[in-house]
This record gives C-alpha cells, sequence and structure tokens, in this order.
C-alpha cells in the first residue's frame, strides 16, 4: 500500500508541475506585451518610456534563463504569493480563495444531488431491466444527457425565476440561490451516473455469486442489498471523483450565467480581461485540485476493492 | 427426512425467446426440452454420481432442485422432493429456509461463486445466521469448525482472506465448508472439480465422502468424468440430451452398460484411467496389466501384443476401469478405436533424429511490483525432436505456459537460447514466424466473438500475398475437414459452436500455416472426457498423416501418458525431469513426479507418498488421516 501510495504521489507531483509549466508559459505566447501591462498596472498614467520597460525587465529577471525564471515562479506560487492582479491590483490569492470556496460548495451539492438521484432511478431501473420503468428511466437520462447547460440554464431562469419568480434568478446568497445552478450543473452527471449505476448493477445482477447467494438460502431481497447494490456501486466512486475534477472547471458556463462569484468565473473574468496573474492562480489552482481528486479516487477504488487493495499491499 | 431427495419425471423446457419477461404464458411458440422425463433419487448417506457429456441437463437438473433455474426456463411437469416437501410447490420463504439450510451446492467454478468484495469468514456468517440463528461469537467459532473441516490448517487465515488469495482447490474446499455450514441432508455438486488437477480432485472427493460418512449426507455428484467419480459412487445415473440414459448401482452400469452412451463414456474414461489387459485371455486372476502407452506405441520386444495395429484400425481390448478393483471382477470389454503415433524417428531406427526445436538454459522473468519474484522459468534446456510428441507437465504456476509462449516466439527469454531448426524444403512457408503454432486452452477466447469463424480463419492467410481469394477458401475448407467439420459451420460465431468444435477449429487455423510444429496448451482441459478423447485422437492422426511435431502441455497426468512419447516435468519454473513416457510412469525419479504419478493411479484410495509438494499439507494430511481411520 505504501508503494501505491508513493507510486500515485509521485505521478501526481510530476502532472501537477508539467500543468504549471504550461501556465507559466501563458505570458510568453500570448499576444500583446505583459511587460506594459503590468507597468500600467502599477503606474497611473498612459504614457510607458522604454527605459522603464529595460529596467523592469531587468527587476522582474526577465534577461535570466527560462527556467530560472520558472523556478522563481513556482518557488513564489508554492509560498502562496500568486502575484498581483492587473485590473484589480489586489493579490491573487485574495481573490482565488474565496472563489474556490464558492465553487467547491456547488460542485460537493451538484455531485451529491446527482448521487442521490442516480443511485435511486439506477438501481430501478437495473432491478425492472427491460419494463416500463427501466425504459422510460434510460430514455429520460439519454435525453439529458445531451442537453447543454447554455441552453437549459436561461429556460430554467425564463421559467422558475421570470415567470413563476419563485427562485432567485442569479448570485449567491442563501440557499435559493443555488437551486437553480445546482439543477442545471447537476443534470448531466446524474444521467451519466444514473446509466453508471444501470450497468453496474446489471453486472452485479448477473455475476455468478448471486446465484451462489440465493443457494445459501439468502432472499432476493437479502442478496440484493448485501451482494448487488454495493458491489453495483463501486463504478459510481470513480465516476464522482472524475466529474468532481471535471465540474472544477467545467462550472464556468453556469457561474457566468448565474453569477456566481467561483472558480470558473474568476478564470473567465482573467482571461476576458488579459489578466495572466489571476488566470494564471486559477488555472493552477483548478489543475492541482482536479489531479488530486483523481488519485484520491483511485485510493478510494483501491480501499473499496480489495482486489485492488491487495495487489498494491 | 427418510427419503431423500426424489426427482419423478421432470420436464424443463426453454422458451424459444431470448430471456425476456414478456413471454405471455410461459412457453413462447418453439418450446425446446431441456429436460425429458427425468428421474433420479438420492437417499441419506447415499452417494450418486450423475454423469453425462456437456449439455447433456446434468446442471439443470441440479438448478432445479435448488429452485434456481434460469429465467428463460421453465419446469412444465414433474416433481422434486426432499424429504417429503414438495420442492415445486413450495413458495420462496420456504424455499430459502431450504437452499443452504436442508441442501448445500458446489459449483464447477468455486472462486467466482464467492463475493469478491466479502472474506470467506463473513460468507460463512450468513448461513450460518439464517439457518441456524448464530452471531457473533458463536458464529465464528462455528466458521472455524467448518474450516477445520474442509481440510484447512489455518482456518483463521483463511475467514479473513478475500476470494481472489485462494487458490482452485481452496476456494472449493472453503466452498464445501460454506454448503455445509447449514447442516444439509443434501448436498448437490456440479462438477466441483473438473477444473482442478487430480491431485486437488482427489482431495475435494475425500472430504465429500468424508461428509458423507460424518454426517449421513446424500450425494449428488455431478461430473462428465466416470473413472473419477466410480471409487466413490453407490449409484450412477448417466445422462444424456435431457434423459436418463441408464441408472442403477454403479457396479452395474459399470460392468455391464446397456446403452451405447454408457460405453462411450467409458471408452472415454478409460482414457483417463485406464489399465488395459493383454488380448491374450489372461490365466483368471493373473490378468498382465500393461498401461495404455505401449500399445500405442510400436510394440517393442516384451510386449504381449505383437505386430502393429493397422491405423485406425478397430481393435477389440479388454479394458478394467479405473478404480473398480473390488467391483469390476470381470474386465469390462469395450471396442476402442485406436489412432496410431508414428514414431519420433529415433525409436523407428531411421538416420539420427533432428532435432526442431532447442532450448538452451532458458530463463524468464517477470518482473512484478519490483520487488524479487522467482522467474517464471529458470535455466530450462529442453529439445523437441523431429516427429515427436513431447508432454510437458506442471501444476498451475509451473511456467508451462511461459514455456509455450517462448516457443512460439511472444515471449523472448532474459538469458539462454531457443533455436528452431525447421526441416529444409518440405515446408511451403519459408516463413519463420508461422513454423510454430499455438493451440489454447480456452476455445471461447480464441476467436473473435464478431467475426465469422471463416473470417477468423482466414485472417492469418491474407497476410501472404500469392493466395487468392478462391485457394484461401479451398484450403480453409481442406482444413476444416481435416479436424472433420463440416464446412457449413464456418458461417456461424463463435457463441454458436460446442467447445469442442471450437478447439477443433483452432486446430484447423494453426494448421493452415503449415506449421512443423503444434503445441498444445492445455489444449483439452475445458473439454469433457469424450469430446477430449475425440480431439487427442484427432491431434495423433495429424501427428502421424502430417508428421506434425507436437508439444503437449497439460497438468493431465493420462492425456500426457496417452499421448506423448517423452514427458517433461516442470516444477516452481524448474524442468526436474525429462524421461521416455513409459519410463517416467514405471518410475519417476523427482519427488514432485513421484506424486504427480500417485494421484494418477487409478485407485483414488491406494497410498500416496506424503510430502509438500506446492500442496496444502494439512490436506494431504487430512486424507491421508481419513483413510488410516477405521
Amino acid at each position: 500500500m505504501m508503494l501505491f501510495l508513493a507510486r500515485r504521489t509521485a505521478a501526481l507531483v510530476v502532472a501537477v508541475l508539467l500543468a504549471s509549466f504550461v501556465v507559466f508559459l501563458i505570458p510568453y505566447v500570448t499576444p500583446g506585451d505583459p511587460m506594459r501591462k503590468i507597468i500600467r498596472s502599477r503606474v497611473a498614467g498612459d504614457a510607458i518610456d522604454g527605459s522603464a520597460v529595460e529596467a523592469l525587465s531587468l527587476q522582474l529577471g526577465l534577461q535570466d534563463p527560462l527556467w530560472t525564471q520558472y523556478l522563481r515562479w513556482l518557488g513564489r506560487f508554492a509560498s502562496g504569493d500568486m502575484g498581483l492582479s492587473y485590473t484589480s491590483r489586489t493579490p491573487v490569492v485574495d481573490q482565488v480563495l474565496p472563489a474556490l470556496w464558492v465553487t467547491l460548495s456547488l460542485v460537493v451539492l451538484t455531485l451529491a444531488v446527482a448521487a442521490l438521484i442516480s443511485v435511486v432511478l439506477g438501481i430501478t431501473a437495473a432491478l425492472n431491466e427491460g419494463r416500463a420503468a427501466d425504459k422510460a428511466i434510460t430514455a429520460v437520462s439519454q435525453a439529458f444527457i445531451a442537453m447543454p447547460e447554455y441552453w437549459l440554464a436561461p429556460m430554467l431562469v425564463l421559467v422558475f425565476a421570470l415567470e413563476l419568480s419563485v427562485l432567485p434568478s442569479a448570485g449567491w446568497e442563501g440557499p435559493t440561490s443555488a437551486v437553480l445552478p445546482v439543477a442545471v450543473l447537476a443534470l448531466r452527471p446524474a444521467s451519466h451516473f444514473t446509466s453508471a449505476v444501470r450497468e453496474g448493477m446489471l453486472d452485479a445482477l448477473g455475476a455468478d455469486h448471486v446465484v451462489a447467494a440465493r443457494g445459501r438460502g439468502l432472499s432476493h431481497f437479502h442478496t440484493v442489498r448485501k451482494h448487488v447494490i454495493p458491489n453495483g456501486l463501486l463504478p459510481l466512486t470513480t465516476l464522482v471523483a472524475v466529474w468532481f475534477a471535471g465540474l472544477l472547471g467545467g462550472s464556468v458556463i453556469v457561474e457566468v450565467i448565474f453569477a456566481i462569484p467561483g472558480m470558473g468565473r474568476l478564470l473567465f473574468d482573467g482571461v476576458l480581461n488579459s489578466d495572466i496573474p489571476l488566470a494564471q492562480g486559477a488555472v493552477v489552482v483548478v489543475v492541482g485540485l482536479a489531479v488530486l481528486l483523481t488519485t484520491a479516487a483511485d485510493l478510494v477504488h483501491g480501499l473499496l476493492n480489495p482486489q485492488v487493495r491487495m495487489r498494491h499491499a | 427426512m427418510s427419503e431423500g431427495l426424489i426427482i419423478e419425471d421432470l420436464h424443463l423446457a426453454l422458451s424459444g425467446k431470448a430471456p425476456s419477461r414478456k413471454v405471455r404464458s410461459g412457453e413462447g411458440p418453439i418450446a425446446r426440452p431441456v429436460l425429458s422425463g427425468v428421474g433420479l433419487s438420492v437417499a441419506p448417506g447415499e452417494f450418486v454420481a450423475l454423469v453425462g457429456a456437456s449439455g447433456s441437463g446434468k446442471t439443470m437438473t441440479a438448478l432445479s432442485v435448488l429452485g434456481l433455474l434460469p429465467p428463460q426456463i421453465h419446469v412444465q411437469s414433474g416433481s422434486i422432493r426432499l424429504g417429503g416437501t414438495d420442492l415445486l410447490q413450495s413458495d420462496d420463504r420456504e424455499l430459502n429456509r431450504i437452499r443452504g439450510g436442508r441442501m448445500g451446492m458446489l459449483y464447477q467454478q468455486p472462486k467466482r461463486m464467492f463475493n469478491p468484495r466479502m472474506t470467506i469468514g463473513s460468507h460463512l456468517a450468513e448461513p450460518l445466521k439464517l439457518h441456524r440463528g448464530l452471531r457473533g461469537r458463536q458464529a465464528r467459532q462455528q466458521a472455524l469448525e467448518l474450516l477445520a473441516d474442509a481440510g484447512f490448517d489455518d482456518p483463521a487465515r483463511c475467514a479473513r482472506a478475500y476470494p481472489h488469495q485462494l487458490s482452485g482447490g481452496m476456494a472449493q474446499r472453503a466452498m464445501l465448508a460454506l454448503a455445509m455450514a447449514g447442516q444439509p441432508e443434501l448436498l448437490l455438486a456440479d462438477e466441483p472439480t473438473s477444473a482442478l488437477d487430480k491431485v486437488l480432485e482427489r482431495q475435494i472427493l475425500a472430504l465429500i465422502d468424508n461428509q458423507r460418512r460424518q454426517h449421513g449426507l446424500g450425494v449428488l455428484y455431478i461430473t462428465h468424468d466416470l473413472a473419477t467419480v466410480s471409487a466413490f459412487a453407490d449409484r450412477v445415473v448417466v445422462m444424456d440430451g435431457g434423459r436418463v440414459q441408464e441408472s442403477g448401482p454403479a457396479r452395474t452400469v459399470l460392468d455391464t452398460p446397456r446403452t451405447a452412451f454408457t460405453k462411450d463414456l467409458l471408452a472415454a474414461s478409460a482414457l483417463t484411467a485406464a489399465q488395459v489387459t493383454s488380448a491374450q485371455a489372461p490365466a483368471a486372476g493373473t490378468a498382465v496389466r500393461i498401461p495404455v502407452q505401449p500399445l500405442l506405441r510400436t510394440p517393442t520386444a516384451g510386449t504381449p501384443l505383437a505386430g502393429t495395429p493397422a491405423a485406425g484400425m478397430p481393435l477389440r481390448i479388454p479394458v478394467r476401469v479405473a478404480g473398480h478393483t473390488p467391483v469390476a471382477r470381470t474386465p469390462l470389454r469395450t471396442t476402442v478405436r485406436i489412432p496410431v503415433r508414428r514414431p519420433p524417428a529415433s525409436e523407428a531406427g531411421a538416420p539420427a533424429p533432428s532435432t526442431i526445436l532447442a532450448l538452451d538454459d532458458v530463463t524468464k522473468r517477470f518482473r512484478s511490483n519490483g520487488r524479487g519474484a522467482r522467474p517464471a522459468l529458470e535455466g530450462v534446456s529442453l529439445s523437441l525432436r523431429e516427429g515427436e510428441i513431447l508432454g510437458v507437465l506442471g501444476q498451475s504456476g509451473s511456467g508451462k505456459s511461459t514455456l509455450a509462449r517462448l516457443l512460439v516466439g511472444v515471449e523472448t527469454p532474459d538469458r539462454g537460447s531457443i533455436t528452431r531448426t525447421l526441416p529444409a524444403g518440405e515446408r511451403s512457408t519459408g516463413d519463420d514466424g508461422t513454423a510454430v503454432q499455438l493451440v489454447f486452452q480456452e476455445p471461447h477466447d480464441a476467436f473473435d466473438p464478431r467475426m465469422t469463424l471463416r473470417a477468423s480463419l482466414e485472417a492469418p492467410l491474407l497476410r501472404r500475398r500469392n493466395c487468392t481469394a478462391d485457394e484461401r477458401r479451398e484450403r480453409i475448407h481442406t482444413a476444416v475437414r481435416d479436424v472433420e467439420l463440416d464446412p457449413d459451420l464456418l458461417d456461424r460465431y463463435p457463441g454458436q459452436c460446442s467447445g469442442g468444435q471450437l478447439q477443433r477449429l483452432t486446430i484447423a487455423r494453426a494448421l493452415l500455416l503449415d506449421p512443423a510444429v503444434l503445441i498444445c496448451d492445455e489444449a483439452t482441459s475445458a473439454l469433457d472426457a469424450v469430446t477430449q478423447r475425440k480431439v487427442l485422437d484427432l491431434l495423433l492422426r495429424l501427428h502421424s498423416d502430417r508428421r506434425l511435431s507436437l508439444i503437449l502441455i497439460s497438468h493431465d497426468m493420462n492425456v500426457i501418458r496417452y499421448m506423448s512419447h517423452r514427458v517433461a516435468v516442470l516444477y516452481q519454473g524448474a524442468l526436474v525431469e525429462l524421461a521416455r513416457t513409459t519410463d517416467f510412469f514405471a518410475n519417476p525419479s523427482h519427488g514432485h513426479s513421484k506424486q504427480l504419478v500417485a494421484a494418477a493411479r487409478p485407485d483414488p484410495r491406494a497410498a500416496a507418498p506424503s510430502g509438500d509438494y506446492g500442496l496444502d499439507a494439512a490436506a494431504v494430511g487430512l486424507v491421508l488421516g481419513a483413510r488410516t481411520s477405521p
């Protein structure tokens, strides 16, 4: 198990370093002169003379080799210094942390709702394979999987916020404001989870050991509860973690539409305003978290599956 | 209670359509019969063997007793009673009490019958709680006792283990403990040992027999291998095509089989454990025993049967069925068509035999987890002569399959060399890569399920530029006829063929490339005894018609004895013995070989040398202990 952990951690570090290097390169490959942006962010007024650029470049160490610059940048980043935002002229960290908190709440809530719905529907569908309930659940989940958020979100706002006026159309204050964004965001993972739970349950139902359990005198109900459901839900754990990572960055559209001050929103603003430090900070945090979650998913899967657990023990 | 299991006139049918709950009245338009009027009984304490080839309806009979038939199979009529309770009329609640409580079941693949995410101990807790009301400490205590009864020397460790940590033999013993947990009066055993080697098979049978004697357990033992159970069975029921062909006391059925099918089964079992007596009438009581082997070899001086039998000539030889020393007083007479092996050049007195494949000090190591695993093969030197049949024996994990992969060239050795000296000119291929072909263990896995068999067979020919579509068609048909199959079969998909048919097709596919050497990696282990015999005889015929050299890899002693000129024994990756087949079986030199030979000896109750060669010492001890106790 220790070896397994060590190997996973090493892979994790490499992934994060690779991502950070790409992020580090952004200002070097984006059009427009970052130097002028930096100066503009620090000095009032539009006039920038060549000597100031020269001096700043020297001060920032831009004449050093690329890898020295990268290491320096990485060191500052690791110690929590993500630089100053060009637009707000405040430290990026102070914007990233609150936004991260908002996004995490949104995503966790979304996944909880999606998992709950999918477990109920997926198990119902599998236990009624081929009957009307199964067909209805499968058809609906297939339909929702194809429904884009940028279409669904305005539709829901139109109905619940504008026509019925029962829910707020935007913002992030109080539980009611979370209903619409969570509903929109949960729809696709819920559909995906439902079909995964259904498949997992069907596999688990068809396993030979289920016949053996009945052969020992366990009732159908008891067999399903003890031998089918736990095995059938196992694929869901990995899937939830994958979606967790995906939603951290994928919530951009929903956060923008519902004006939620989360990471997606921050990233969106950073990119739109060419606010490079802000974008860099947001991307590195999201990527780091995503990699961490994927690794956590592997570990959880290992803990739940003795065959994986023992192989690495 | 006193009457045991009674099945009367049981009819089962498969509804015409795929599993769907929409089949209106239970029977679709075409209801294909699965069982037609099966009747049998198992008295308390009785050991009944239910024998038949695969697909004969044995398993369906067992499942209908459990009341766990697949949804597409229905009981049409008949009755199944256990100790006075009509099982077909019982409701689910009643059946749940009976399953596991009054009858236990063993399955063909025990490892798949455990929930992979639960320990053996938690499996045992279920029936103990359900049928005996035991919980907590009491249940754990009882579970340990059950495991100890099933031959585990460290029951606590087994209880903590997950199914995937057990070997096949251990899993079957754990399954036996599980089946016995509810203190049943009937044990249904559905081919519990056909996936195990002979040593383990004997352990399991002895354990079952032990439980039968201790607890007055009725045993319905399903098998396709008559010889194995003959020593234990009180009565034998022979099934074929969903009907009981023949039944009666074991001695009657075995000595005077009435139907042709039973005779076939006996002939097939004769391969697995027969002793053939001389064709000349032996003096009463002093039967001269000759192993099957010399008959098939070129007779040498001293063999009572003089003269080479012509190939394929039907030969009437008396066969004594194994394990029936006390039962079969008069030798059983069966007509066996004997295929004749072309002897390797050395024995035919031809010029010096040329070596066709040679391994020199070959070592292969698979890295697992970076820790020092022992090599899969270590320092193996071996050669195959032209026209020779070399048997490679070894238990699972001994490196047999690694050897096959090295020989075909899928793996390369870490150390040492493999030399192929192919006979010049004879083969048209000239392509080194196809001169050695492999036949796999599991025929169903050897074909792409989404390709027709014709497409699968054609694939290796497509590589060759000098072969037109018509030529390919012609060659495929020739090869298919060569393995005694109808070319019409080629338009089917693998799922529509039997294991025996598919195994013939894998052989046909290998033959298409005109190999000089055919390697059969457990090629018949997945087949039932009758089919196995047919495939083996086919291989012998190809060997003699085509001058094919064969390497047979198997854990089955009897297949090796039946087929090969020489035997190589692999044990934990090392070659521990290499000898001529007759010498090997008469006088094995290595300890492991001795144990293997002893296990293949016909009488399962004969003394076996003890010793821990990759076996569970406790189980061996238990078997021996049971034998010495009065």
